[in-house]
């Protein structure tokens, strides 16, 4: 049973990243492209937490953690570069 | 300049990223984890404090250079290999030490090597990234 | 105890680096920790050489994992004499440095690199495990990628970014050639894969794995289709790190083919070693007609690098005790005798501001001291007796007559007979005339004694040729029998039974 239902939930999740590939490659605006790639990595930690349901694994939870704080880092570094043209301000700029 | 939502959340979210970095780095002895995956997470925490506040707002909360992390780190984790020379055994070997301390079990120069992998880890990507960001 | 301590010859620069790294760049001690260091460890490696001559093969497990499964270090008397030579070159180019390294330089690490470097040195030649070979090598690539750029004008920026992207492919491919090893043979400590290929040695596979592993080695050691990229990055860095690059640098890939082609590719000399004698002798001819068309010191030496390795490459080649012996006898004099040169034209560099012919000239009406030490460096690199040159090519060709390769033995003596050519265009050019050179007040005295110290050496070697004889027959007699090297590592073998993994002695 839980097997069938993660197949089926996996799935989706393969399709979602898909369809926001799509986005990356076609997206007419950068922001598009963006949130695309943003969007890709929060399936892909949806992804590996119902894989560690599916295989009945806890250790794959901690790749999950890591995998959502680096998304996050990236899709701030991207958002804050389109903003205001840096990524990280030094001193001086401020 | 900066964001008010992406500064508060840094606040909350430093402390955190430390402590998961902290539990990565102490179960890494049998489990995925370890000083160097520690290590990253640690740095991405000061690197996400640095998009917030600015570079030098980040290297006041480190409070000390990068590279003086880098030494340390190489020398808790040459010295933890060193150890087991001093006693006549080969380069590296594990000594442990007899009785358990909670929560962290049985401690051992093993552990010391990767305390040491972490701190430089957190060194050598905080040292590029601010390098890159001083540009 | 005192194996346990061959350990320092890897973690010792390492140490020395962090501190030199802390401390900071403009302190006084990175002068003096780095030839303090340098000299002790030169000391060692000469202590740990007759250590290994007298009791055997050293062996190290990290961790006390047994061999084939943890990390080891193994001391054979090839290894040992490799690193002793990495160390009496690093010693030499410190003793350059010390007054020619500017203080930019210094400023961006140059000492902490130059340790780096020797680590990654060190440990490819002692490493018993062929995927820590190629840690090891990423480890000095890094620290020459380095070394070799600082300073960064364009012309050196344009030579390392060549030199670098090069590296990057042949380490690609050497990665490859691991993963398709331990596919094959399920392991890659270098004597269990000695053992595993030894049974099936009719898998053709080992051909394949042979020809990848040539490849990767033969663009480190510039061997002959893979040589064009050496000319030109040993240019434009200051001398003391040409002479280490062009003296030990590239004999790290020589060591790995020497390594790979004695105990693991043996099963089919007829092919591997065949084609290791056809290519030695376009490297012979190819490097020294390069070196005859150059018009500038330091690029003659380089291509002079690359007509040499040709000649280990035929000791390896033609596979016997005797060739083996020679051709390692040749290696400890070629980076001898390479890096005193590299030196003195460094030399000539520093004190007259240029290395090309053209504009040099007369300078033994300046010095005479350094004119000799060029004339016996060079006469011995043209292989003259009573030098170190003639008895190394002496024993490797008539290692060669005996085997009846008649015609490679005629390359090389053809090859010698232009080397001794383009040694005299150098002297003609550079020393010999009237005084037309350009000046430049920088001293002449404090550069030499690195110098001094290998030319010395390429002196007694050739004064006494049976002591280091000694040394290279016991190599030879350790490669040409890899079973000395498997029983040390893995533990006594019956012939047959695969491996047997000593018991892990302790917790």
């Amino acid at each position: 049973m839980i097997a069938l239902v993660t197949l089926v939930v996996l799935s989706g999740i393969t399709l979602s990243i898909l369809l926001s590939a799509y986005r990356v490659l076609f997206g007419p605006t950068i922001p598009d492209r963006v949130v695309a790639l943003d969007n890709i990595s929060t399936n892909l930690v949806a992804a590996i937490v119902v894989f560690s349901i599916r295989s009945d694994s806890a250790l794959y939870i901690d790749v999950a953690l890591v995998i959502a704080i680096l998304s996050f880092l990236a899709t701030v570094a991207a958002a804050k570069y389109l903003l205001r043209g840096t990524v990280i301000d030094n001193g001086s700029a401020r | 300049m900066t964001s008010l939502v992406l500064s508060t959340a840094t606040r909350f979210l430093l402390p955190l990223m430390l402590l998961f970095s902290l539990f990565l780095l102490l179960r890494g002895h049998n489990d995925p984890g370890g000083g160097f995956v520690g290590g990253l997470v640690a740095a991405t925490g000061f690197v996400l404090y640095a998009l917030a506040y600015g570079v030098e707002a980040a290297q006041r909360v480190l409070r000390v250079h990068p590279r003086v992390l880098i030494a340390i780190g190489l020398l808790c984790a040459l010295g933890s290999g060193a150890l087991a020379c001093m006693s006549g055994q080969p380069f590296l070997t594990g000594l442990w030490s007899g009785y358990e301390i909670p929560v962290l079990g049985k401690v051992g120069t093993p552990l010391v090597f990767d305390v040491g992998v972490y701190v430089m880890v957190v060194g050598v990507t905080l040292l590029i990234i601010f390098s890159l960001a001083e540009e | 105890m005192i194996d346990q301590l061959f350990i320092l010859f890897v973690i010792l620069p390492v140490l020395t680096a962090v501190i030199l790294f802390a401390i900071g760049p403009r302190s006084v001690w990175q002068q003096r920790a780095s030839l303090a260091v340098v000299a002790l460890l030169w000391a060692f490696s000469l202590y740990g050489l007759v250590h290994v001559l007298q009791t055997g093969i050293v062996v190290l497990r990290m961790g006390d994992w047994p061999a084939p499964y943890g990390i080891i270090l193994v001391a054979d008397v090839l290894s040992m004499t490799m690193v002793a030579l990495t160390m009496t070159i690093a010693l030499a180019v410190t003793l350059f440095s010390l007054p020619t390294v500017d203080r930019a330089r210094q400023e961006h690490f140059y000492y902490p690199l130059f340790f780096i470097l020797l680590m990654g040195v060190n440990g490819a030649f002692l490493t018993g495990d062929i995927f820590n070979l190629f840690v090891f090598f990423e480890v000095l690539l890094i620290a020459s990628y380095a070394l070799m750029a600082l300073g960064s004008d364009a012309d050196q920026l344009r030579e390392t970014n060549i030199y670098v992207v090069l590296n990057l492919i042949a380490s690609a491919v050497f990665l490859l050639g691991l993963a398709a090893t331990y596919r094959i043979m399920g392991t890659l400590n270098m004597a269990d894969l000695a053992v595993k290929m030894q049974a099936q040695a009719e898998n053709p596979l080992l051909t394949v794995l042979a020809m990848v592993f040539l490849f990767v080695f033969g663009t480190k050691a510039a061997i002959f289709p893979l040589y064009f990229w050496l000319p030109g990055p040993y240019f434009p860095p200051p001398a003391g790190i040409s002479a280490f690059f062009g003296g030990i640098l590239t004999k790290v890939g020589v060591y790995a083919i020497f390594r790979t082609f004695t105990l693991l590719f043996r099963h089919d000399p007829s092919f591997t070693h065949e084609l290791l004698l056809a290519l030695s002798a376009a490297t012979m001819l190819f490097g020294v007609l390069g070196a005859i068309s150059q018009m500038d010191v330091k690029r003659i030496l380089s291509y002079h690098i690359i007509s040499q390795i040709g000649y280990m490459i035929l000791g390896i080649g033609l596979f016997t005790p005797q060739a083996l012996a020679g051709a390692l006898f040749y290696i400890v004099h070629h980076v001898i005798v390479k890096s005193a040169l590299f030196l003195i034209s460094g030399a000539v560099q520093e004190t007259t501001g240029t290395t090309s012919l053209k504009a040099l000239g007369g300078l033994a009406t300046r010095s005479w001291f350094l004119s000799a030490l060029f004339l016996v460096a060079a006469l011995s690199l043209a292989g003259l007796p009573p030098l170190s040159g003639f008895f190394s090519k002496f024993i490797i060709l008539q290692a060669g007559m005996h085997e009846g390769r008649y015609g490679y033995v005629a390359i090389g003596l053809l090859g010698s007979f232009l080397t001794l050519f383009s040694m005299l265009k150098i002297w003609n050019g550079v020393f010999w005339g009237a005084d037309r050179a350009p000046t430049r007040p920088a001293g002449l005295r404090p550069l030499l004694p690195g110098v001094v110290l290998l030319v010395s050496l390429t002196i007694g070697i050739g004064l006494f040729p049976s002591v280091l004889y000694r040394v290279v027959d016991a190599a030879a007699g350790q490669l040409t029998d890899p079973r000395v090297y498997i029983e040390a590592v893995l533990g006594p073998q019956t012939p047959g039974s695969g491996i047997l993994p000593a018991e892990r002695t302790s917790q």
